[in-house]
């Protein structure tokens, strides 16, 4: 008894230190992966006040050029009215009942947290439950991808970034549709990596790549980026470099894009896995 | 003794505040972040309980841990700057040993030997942190270029700091 009362008085701080370092390991371990976010979502909920307020101020910082994207944006709209009044003043037309044939649900939101620095890289939006948003819903940027929904709050949702090595997209080239996984390998915030190409396949730089519309996630044709390298790796596959077409640095405006028809497509794949 | 824990406790607010809302959204070219909030650690008395010193670096990680959405990698770089805070004080003692009841302050021991001391305590701390962040050793080298860059502003933040305060 002496004995262990003496040894745990001389190496007091030695195992305060090793609690300790248990404590912290043990929150590294429960880090949050794709399935696991609830944590990061509690946690983040107590500094979302302060994070809402730095947001304001940068986002008053760059007025500008917020200003001149939501001007394109406008133009682009304008554009795709002027088709469909054309189309109604014309004496006959087909009416499309729009929700029966829609399948995706756009929502626009703000970023009010991201970062590109980190290895995982997460961004908090400002809605949440009570706008719709849900878990697994498609995050864009500009027609863009950005990331996916991995947790949901009353009116914040955090959604793991592109520039994370959890998240895995299906992306092909759309010059002729061989499509592979595409990840972010945690070095550059502007590029992607694209794997399991063949080799046969013909690769150019400057390629564009979009995603897939496989995963029920994000629909078909959203733009990922362009070639920018490719080189031959192992046997089989190439290895191709992906410069990506989302600045990561200035993410601000995004929409989110919920699948209306994923539970029919998911359900129905179900039955033969 | 009151006056030296409000002392600290408006360091380690002001560290904090500058850590959370200044220096995270600094980010630079996806290699560099200053970690400034470990001048804490550093600039406690030198003959601080080691427990207090624990418990002291413990609640800074989970500080800057909450603030930064990422659970636990503060929390063990900055407990392990913590533990070896002591053997460093006694690598860097200067000739004629630390006058009791001092902090370890540039006025008091100069600038080379803050210098060291705190590049030193720096590193420890950088490196467990980017390499715990990374969790595999196979960008070896590319984790150390951050390290080594990240180390560089952390130093000049921290000793700009040194000179306002010897300064005043």
């Amino acid at each position: 008894m002496r004995n262990l009362l003496n040894f745990l008085v001389r190496y007091n701080s030695l195992i305060i230190f090793l609690f300790l370092e248990g404590i912290a390991f043990y929150l590294i371990s429960t880090r949050n992966s794709y399935h696991n976010s609830r944590i990061v979502n509690s946690v983040r909920s107590t500094t979302r006040g302060v994070e809402e307020k730095i947001n304001n101020t940068k986002s008053y910082l760059s007025l500008h050029e917020i200003n001149e994207r939501l001007a394109a944006e406008n133009i682009a709209l304008r554009n795709n009215i002027s088709k469909l009044v054309k189309k109604e003043s014309s004496l006959f037309f087909s009416v499309d009942d729009s929700t029966h044939r829609q399948q995706y649900l756009h929502t626009s939101a703000e970023v009010i947290e991201n970062s590109i620095n980190r290895q995982r890289n997460f961004f908090t939006i400002n809605k949440g439950d009570s706008q719709g948003i849900k878990v697994d819903m498609a995050v864009i940027s500009a027609n863009s991808v950005a990331g996916v929904i991995v947790g949901c709050s009353k009116d914040y949702s955090v959604a793991m970034s592109l520039l994370n090595p959890d998240f895995k997209l299906s992306a092909r080239i759309k010059s002729n549709g061989y499509f592979g996984s595409l990840s972010w390998d945690g070095r550059d915030y502007r590029y992607a990596i694209l794997s399991e190409i063949p080799q046969h396949v013909l690769v150019n730089v400057g390629d564009t790549i979009e995603t897939t519309g496989y995963s029920a996630i994000f629909p078909e044709g959203v733009i990922v980026g362009t070639v920018s390298d490719y080189e031959k790796f192992g046997g089989d596959f190439y290895k191709i470099t992906v410069l990506l077409m989302t600045d990561f640095k200035k993410l601000h405006f995004i929409d989110v894009i919920g699948n209306i028809k994923k539970t029919e497509q998911l359900e129905l794949e179900k039955l033969f896995k | 003794m009151i006056n030296s824990i409000l002392r600290f406790g408006l360091i380690f607010i002001l560290l904090i505040l500058l850590q959370v809302l200044l220096l995270n959204n600094i980010q630079f070219s996806g290699y560099v972040n200053p970690y400034v909030y470990i001048m804490f650690i550093l600039l406690l008395p030198i003959e601080i309980p080691s427990w207090l010193l624990l418990l002291l670096s413990f609640a800074t990680g989970l500080i800057i841990d909450f603030f930064s959405g990422s659970t636990g990698m503060h929390t063990s770089a900055t407990v392990l700057a913590g533990f070896v805070r002591p053997y460093i004080l006694r690598i860097v003692s200067p000739k004629d040993g630390y006058e009791s009841g001092s902090d370890p302050s540039m006025m008091i021991y100069g600038f080379r030997w803050f210098f060291l001391y705190a590049l030193l305590m720096v590193l420890v701390h950088h490196t467990t942190l980017f390499y715990i962040e990374v969790f595999r050793f196979a960008d070896f080298f590319r984790t150390m270029l951050r390290v080594l860059l990240s180390t560089m502003f952390s130093m000049t933040f921290i000793l700009l700091i040194e000179f306002y305060r010897r300064g005043k």
